[in-house]
């Protein structure tokens, strides 16, 4: 070994505080900076995640400003037979009016969003169904409803069997009252636009709707999300006419408006990640220049039997190397078993939206890398302060 | 013509300015033959650590030469110092100076380590450590042993890169008496075994008995040159 490295590793690895102190200013930067990944990131991939299995999925097919006139049992079939298709589902979204009790008052004609979904295919497309609360069901016959938990909540907590009046209007402004049977409750964490909607059976709500045959959406879920792009190519290449004026979006761009606010706020919070990766580094700087003054008359007998200012130089970088290496190996130690406790205990964000926490090497590694990299950086000013160091005074000093 | 591994030429070492001037060293001059066991005495503030300083290259002198091994060191850079330091001088301190955190056989190497001649470098360092006794502590850490054997580890490295001049800043300025009459001895059967130069600075001239040569340093100046015939 080159025995510039030999005496680096010596020197902190024989002072136990300092290499403690030193290393743990790096490791819990990079916690910080994990905890920050797995709570934000692990919001906006849960978001996404949500967004995917309930509103959009991988692929969002709409026409532009208007319904799709096209069957969808058609469109649906065509869709299910590209490889990377698993499934497809029509929707519809509305809205409807009810008679609510909101903190004890009764609100007249209280809007409140209503989705269409088809009963067999969106089981497949969606996981919306599993979000009924138990006791209940998905809608299946056409007159069901399921209502969201914070509809049941407004309307006086009816139950599952009880009959609820909704009011809608058609595509000509007409009013239409219905009453709907309760099959369902959704308790959806986090109430990602479900919790206050109403769900039914899509053919019910075309026929109110006075839409025959007409669908919304069409929401595709892949077997392979990335290929999210090559669906939505195929599709609006195959249905190129200015008739249908179909509109192809992946979720990235179906729901944008949603996620572009989330990646600031992540950009924001690994902003101060990476503040916090900065005060390590002045922990770092602040130790070593500690090391130098404790390793004066050592530096001042290297400098006497031979040794150049770059030796000593490359004396305290390899001990940086060591803080650095020694702090990432324990930040990604305490990281990693950070997100296992968060994948193992299924972390949730506020108590209800569980969290989507995935072990992201690359992002661990690149946080490993920038943290390695400042403490080698941080021991620079330490180890020219060390350079400057005449040997005689070293020595007298020391 | 006279083999010289060191002349000292007209030094003169002067610290602050102006008023403040104040000579440490004064037009100092005198050589050293390869081989020669010499000794710097003088009281305490004479200026014999400082004239160490000089002929050790750790300091420069304001004025004058200093020439070991028939090379003008003033022509030299701070990185040419290093070199020279590392390959034609070998230090003895009076606090031994062992780097702590570095086991004996490591201090002992370490020169070597910086020349970049490893090759056979422990096993010189074990010979060397055998002639002073030490075989056995050569795997404890430099603060592990004791002042004495401290002593002896920093003479056999000021010994293991072949230096032109061995020098010693009281060496035995911080050894009881037993063990700073084994150091005495030491040097002075190392001199002769080696045909090693070895210049010393001491207050306690007496201590070494006979060696060949004895300058005595006053207020900066050379109060007394003697050579070996002049000596009891």
């Amino acid at each position: 070994m080159d025995y510039r490295a030999q005496i680096g590793i010596r020197f902190i690895t024989r002072r136990r505080g300092s290499l403690i102190a030193a290393s743990l200013a790096v490791a819990i930067a990079i916690l910080v900076v994990q905890v920050n990944s797995v709570i934000f990131q692990g919001l906006y991939d849960a978001i996404v995640r949500d967004q995917i299995n309930y509103r959009f999925g991988h692929v969002y097919i709409t026409r532009q400003e208007d319904f799709i006139t096209k069957s969808d049992f058609m469109l649906v079939n065509w869709l299910e037979r590209i490889p990377y298709v698993q499934a497809a589902a029509p929707r519809i979204d509305s809205a409807a009016s009810i008679n609510a009790t909101i903190g004890g008052k009764i609100i007249r004609d209280y809007s409140v969003p209503v989705i269409g979904v088809d009963p067999v295919l969106d089981r497949e497309a969606s996981t919306m169904y599993q979000t009924v609360a138990p006791g209940g069901q998905y809608v299946s016959y056409r007159d069901s409803v399921v209502v969201g938990a914070i509809v049941d909540r407004d309307l006086g907590y009816p139950q599952v069997g009880d009959t609820i009046k909704l009011k809608f209007k058609d595509q000509f402004g007409q009013d239409i009252l219905r009453r709907l049977t309760i099959v369902g409750i959704t308790a959806t964490a986090g109430s990602v636009g479900l919790d206050n909607s109403v769900i039914m059976n899509i053919d019910t709500l075309r026929e109110i709707l006075d839409r025959p045959h007409q669908t919304q959406s069409i929401l595709v879920k892949l077997s392979d999300p990335t290929k999210d792009t090559d669906v939505k190519d195929l599709f609006l290449a195959a249905f190129p006419s200015n008739a249908d004026k179909f509109k192809a979006q992946t979720i990235e761009e179906s729901a944008e408006q949603t996620l572009s606010g989330f990646r600031s706020g992540i950009a924001l919070i690994n902003l101060v990640g990476y503040f916090g990766m900065m005060s390590s580094a002045f922990a770092v700087v602040t130790i070593q220049m500690m090391q130098v003054t404790s390793k004066t008359r050592d530096i001042g007998v290297m400098r006497a039997i031979g040794a150049k200012r770059k030796d000593v130089l490359l004396v305290f970088i390899f001990q940086g190397m060591v803080i650095g290496a020694i702090g990432a190996g324990l930040g990604t130690v305490m990281g990693v078993t950070y997100t296992a406790y968060a994948k193992e205990t299924h972390m949730t964000f506020q108590g209800s939206l569980p969290l989507e926490v995935k072990y992201n090497w690359t992002s661990i590694m690149q946080t490993d890398i920038m943290a390695f990299v400042l403490a080698v950086i941080a021991s620079i000013y330490p180890a020219y302060k060390a350079t400057r160091l005449e040997p005689v005074e070293a020595m007298r000093v020391g | 013509m006279a083999d010289y591994v060191l002349e000292v030429k007209n030094v003169d070492k002067v610290y602050g300015q102006g008023d403040t001037e104040v000579y440490a060293l004064r037009n100092l001059s005198f050589s050293v033959k390869r081989g020669e066991f010499m000794l710097i005495v003088g009281s305490s503030g004479s200026g014999k650590s400082t004239l160490l300083n000089m002929i050790g290259l750790l300091d420069r002198p304001t004025r004058g030469k200093v020439i070991i091994d028939g090379i003008d060191t003033s022509e030299l850079n701070d990185n040419e110092l290093s070199t020279f330091r590392n390959s034609k001088l070998g230090f003895i301190f009076q606090f031994s100076n062992l780097l702590s955190d570095l086991t004996v056989l490591e201090n002992v190497t370490l020169p070597r380590k910086i020349q970049g001649t490893i090759q056979n470098s422990a096993d010189e360092a074990k010979t060397l450590l055998k002639t002073v006794g030490l075989e056995n502590q050569m795997h404890k850490f430099g603060n592990q042993i004791s002042g004495g054997q401290a002593q002896r580890v920093a003479i056999t490295r000021a010994l293991i890169a072949k230096p032109a001049i061995v020098l010693a800043d009281e060496p035995t300025g911080n050894l009881d008496s037993v063990s700073a009459e084994t150091t005495v001895q030491l040097l002075k059967s190392l001199n002769r075994k080696l045909y090693q130069t070895f210049i010393i600075v001491t207050h306690d001239r007496h201590q070494f008995g006979e060696v060949d040569k004895v300058v005595t340093i006053k207020d900066g100046r050379i109060l007394k040159e003697e050579m070996e015939a002049n000596l009891v």
